[in-house]
């Protein structure tokens, strides 16, 4: 017998949306009343508080705009491996989300290297849908 | 600032949502949103009207959100602006309209916004409360648990018919028919199917229990010159005080709390009321399970003691009794936990502003809006009328 606590979560129609984005290998921004993209998507403006509807497309590539070097722990992204967190923010996108870089070391990681998404095979509505970032091929 | 006093503070706009079992298509931003938009409306106001806000919960875990106000300042329009969360457990809907009114009062804030909500659906809170006694064997399960031992008492001390508690639970689940936000709308309730749904925690049955919903509240707070700026008049506060004590201690009275006795003396000196049955037109209180009726009603003075289960016998607090207590349908029919205490507070208001639609007490013009929490050791009331305090 498995005696568990579980919590669940309503994600409403902006974080709904991103989530099931994931599940289907597209990741969705939204814009704000200032007209950037912010990415993850908010329910409602962080300038003027109105709601916000407009869900737009962004890139599966983007760049680093900071970095830390983590060892790796178990149900951590990369399953114990070491990894970079890293802001990312992708193209099309005007503001960065947190994810993980996979990298064998901290040489590899610098601001402004190119990256993009590496997809779960199987997928669930979940930031961790993207295993993780690498870095773009035939990028300099 | 010797010789300075209060200012007075009104609520000029009041918003609730629809309460259900789980509100599936909003978030909890989207929940809270929700009630805060339609209070600024009742309040013909916008976001850029409002100074601060002031937002109440239960206990985290009933979610599994920490500090869930950390992230929803864009939700309540406040970014860039004061935003403070209180919490007093299952009373904090009622502490935090009382520290949202004591910005204003203080003079610091002209215009204040507050919520409260929770969002059972997220979790099980009944599992949340059943946290292990300090030493003491784990023996109850849920909030009814901890508190059967005490109506029992109660039922001793009073020597009340066992039937009292299925009177109220109908009476508030008839008065939820004339509610339309109200979670529960049980058409065909009847006394004899209270009576016998199952025994949950003994001598409290099944009917005789609050349900766990989805729900927020919001009102909007303004000093004496934002009062009559909307079109519906105001509910003026006259008073409002909070008490708390120990969940334990040697002594302690556990059905009728001192920090009970004491703070509903406080509220209703602030008021100046001294008859306080026949000076109080309606009653919105704290009743998560039915037999709370008859012993707050005895704690906050309204009958002597061992006598509150008189007052349900006789019909006193039915709608067109001489003190309606929760025409609403209260906690039992409704019970978004955090918001519960500030549902009280406004629907007090509601009914000194004549806003309370098919549930309005005629005439009512003075009201006590109440509100406990923790093992009945958190209390917070206020008092709120028509008319202009002195």
């Amino acid at each position: 017998m498995v005696i568990e606590y579980p919590f669940s979560r309503t994600t409403g129609p902006v974080i709904g949306a991103f989530l099931t984005g994931l599940r289907e290998g597209v990741v969705v921004g939204i814009k704000g009343s200032d007209g950037r993209v912010l990415m993850p998507p908010t329910e409602y403006d962080p300038v003027t508080s109105e709601s916000l509807n407009e869900m737009v497309e962004v890139g599966q590539t983007g760049q680093v705009t900071t970095w830390s070097w983590t060892e790796g722990r178990r149900y951590q992204p990369l399953d114990g491996r070491p990894f970079a967190w890293a802001l990312i923010k992708l193209d099309g996108a005007d503001t960065a989300m947190l994810h993980a870089v996979d990298v064998a070391s901290p040489d590899q990681m610098s601001i402004g290297m190119r990256v993009r998404i590496r997809w779960r095979a199987e997928r669930e509505g979940h930031i961790r849908d993207i295993e993780c970032f690498e870095p773009e091929v035939g990028a300099s | 600032m010797a010789g300075s006093r209060k200012q007075r503070a009104a609520i000029v706009g009041i918003g609730q949502t629809k309460h259900m079992s789980t509100r599936g298509d909003v978030s909890i931003a989207g929940l809270i949103r929700e009630a805060a938009l339609r209070a600024l409306e009742d309040a013909e106001m916008t976001w850029a009207d409002i100074d601060a806000v002031v937002i109440g919960k239960a206990p985290d875990f009933f979610e599994g959100v920490m500090m869930p106000e950390l992230f929803l300042a864009d939700a309540l329009g406040c970014a860039g602006k004061p935003m403070l969360r209180v919490h007093t457990a299952g009373s904090v809907g009622g502490s935090t309209s009382i520290v949202a009114a004591s910005l204003v009062q203080a003079g610091i804030h002209e215009r204040v916004l507050t919520v409260a909500f929770e969002k059972q659906s997220e979790s099980e809170a009944m599992w949340a409360l059943s946290m292990p006694m300090p030493f003491a064997p784990p023996t109850h399960a849920g909030a009814g648990g901890y508190f059967a031992p005490h109506i029992r008492s109660y039922m001793r001390r009073s020597g009340a018919p066992d039937h009292i508690g299925v009177l109220v639970a109908l009476k508030d689940r008839l008065n939820a028919l004339k509610n339309p936000y109200a979670h529960l709308h049980e058409e065909d309730v009847t006394f004899e199917k209270i009576a016998d749904s199952v025994m949950l925690w003994d001598p409290i049955r099944y009917s005789e229990t609050c349900p766990s919903s989805d729900g927020a509240c919001a009102m909007v707070i303004t000093n004496e010159a934002g009062a009559s700026r909307g079109s519906l008049p105001p509910a003026w506060i006259h008073g409002a005080a909070m008490r708390s004590e120990p969940t334990m201690f040697a002594g302690r009275d556990v059905v009728s709390p001192r920090g009970s006795r004491e703070c509903a003396a406080d509220v209703f000196s602030q008021a100046g009321i001294v008859a306080r049955r026949r000076e109080i037109d309606v009653v919105e209180m704290y009743v998560p399970f039915s037999w709370y009726e008859p012993m707050w009603l005895e704690s906050l003075g309204f009958a002597d003691e061992g006598k509150g289960w008189t007052m349900v016998e006789d019909g006193s607090t039915q709608m067109d009794g001489d003190l309606p207590v929760n025409p609403s349908g209260g906690v039992l029919s409704t019970n978004p936990i955090g918001a519960s205490g500030m549902l009280r507070f406004a629907e007090a208001a509601m009914q000194v502003r004549g806003q309370a639609g098919e549930h309005q007490i005629d005439g009512a013009r003075t009201a006590l809006g109440h509100a406990y929490g923790g093992g009945a050791q958190f209390f917070a009331m206020w008092v709120v009328g028509a008319d202009k305090p002195a």
